[in-house]
């Protein structure tokens, strides 16, 4: 088996990477696929809190690499699905405890084992970024449509282009859309990002307070309730798989006829 | 003085507009790693060199910048009145 290392990147910090990769990964692992997620965010641990397995962390990633323990040792399973397990950073290590040629032999290592590989990246373009591309042959670029995300995004995807030998693909996940601002013109929403980027897009997710809820209680929104970040999530992971999800209409409702009129003419989606 | 079309232009209209017309510009030089004020020499220069072969009105020159997919693409535009020789 061979499956698609896929990494989850952006430039500019905070603007929903981990967030994004433990729903897509939920999602994943829903559709019935097995997925790992891969925290590379090294020395700022994250994805196992807002997968809620915090607490069974034993081994991490520096681990396996310098060898005290097995792939399989480290790996954490998410008891709610067999078919999900997280492969955790290390928090008291830093980013050069790892190189580009050892990630691309874990990467093989875990390919071999799942369908799907989801990479957590921390911010920046430095060494950090370099080693969570290493092994991956798909990117997924997130950003909110502030503009100075936005730039960090471009300089990721530029730095993308340029390995294109071993990404073959990345698209743009839109994170944190406020459906009623994009509808005032108060700021820029999906097809102006798209346009400005020129890029596919795999998904637009809207702000949601429901993030933070689920994030506080270690489910992520994708796995349990019918919130529309979790409804983008859920579609992200279908378009991953091929199949080919309309985008849906996420304009704010009860609105005035007027902007009603607006959003038909410029809808936004998810 | 003849300017670079939608680059560097002042912009107008809604936050939303304003943010897209700022990115634009801000991208194209980001990509090209294009110092500040480099287009308004290259501007002199290309206008100096055609002016030597032609009487133009210099009231019409545009210079353009395109984005087409990631690429930047440069557009000069002179109106000529006649040849110099
Ligand atoms: N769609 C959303 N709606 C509301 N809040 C969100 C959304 N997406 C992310 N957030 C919040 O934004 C914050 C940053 O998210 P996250 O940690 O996923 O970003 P990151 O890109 O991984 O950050 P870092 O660069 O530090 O690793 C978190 O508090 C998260 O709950
Ligand atoms: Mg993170």
């Amino acid at each position: 088996m061979s499956g698609r290392v896929i990494v989850i990147t952006s430039g500019k910090g905070g603007v929903g990477k981990t967030t994004a990769s433990a729903n897509i990964g939920v999602a994943l692992a829903n559709t019935g696929a097995s997925v790992c997620l891969v925290d590379m965010d090294i020395g700022l641990r994250n994805l196992d809190i807002l997968m809620g397995l915090e607490n069974r962390v034993v081994y991490n990633l520096v681990d396996v690499v310098e060898e005290r323990c097995k792939l399989r040792q480290a790996l954490v399973k998410d008891k709610r699905m067999p078919n999900l397990s997280l492969l955790p950073a290390a928090q008291t290590r830093d980013k050069t405890a790892v190189n580009s040629d050892q990630m691309k032999k874990l990467c093989l290592e875990l390919k071999a084992i799942f369908d799907f590989v989801l990479i957590d990246s921390p911010a920046g373009i430095e060494s950090g970024f370099q080693n969570a591309v290493a092994g991956a042959e798909e990117a997924i670029v997130i950003t909110t449509p502030e503009m100075s995300a936005v730039r960090d995004a471009d300089r990721i995807i530029g730095l993308l282009e340029a390995r294109k030998d071993e990404i073959t693909q990345y698209r743009l996940v839109l994170n944190r859309i406020r459906p009623k601002m994009v509808a005032n013109s108060d700021m820029m929403g999906v097809e102006d990002v798209l346009e400005i980027l020129s890029i596919q897009l795999l998904g637009a997710v809207p702000e949601d307070e429901d993030i933070i809820i689920s994030t506080n209680k270690g489910e992520p929104v994708s796995g349990t309730d019918n919130t529309k970040s979790g409804l983008a999530f859920r579609n992200i992971a279908r378009r991953l798989r091929g199949e080919e999800v309309p985008f849906m209409d996420m304009n704010a409702k009860n609105d005035t006829w007027v902007t009603r009129i607006a959003n038909f003419f410029n809808p936004v989606r998810v | 003085m003849q300017v670079f079309n939608w680059l560097f232009r002042v912009p107008t209209g809604t936050a939303a507009v304003t943010a897209k017309d700022r990115m634009r510009s801000m991208l194209v030089a980001d990509r090209l790693e294009l110092p500040a004020g480099r287009l308004e020499v290259l501007e002199e220069e290309l206008t100096a060199v055609v002016a030597r072969y032609f009487d133009l009105e210099p009231e019409t020159t545009r210079f353009d910048i395109q984005q087409i997919d990631r690429k930047a693409a440069l557009t000069a535009n002179f109106r000529l009145v006649r040849s110099k020789c």
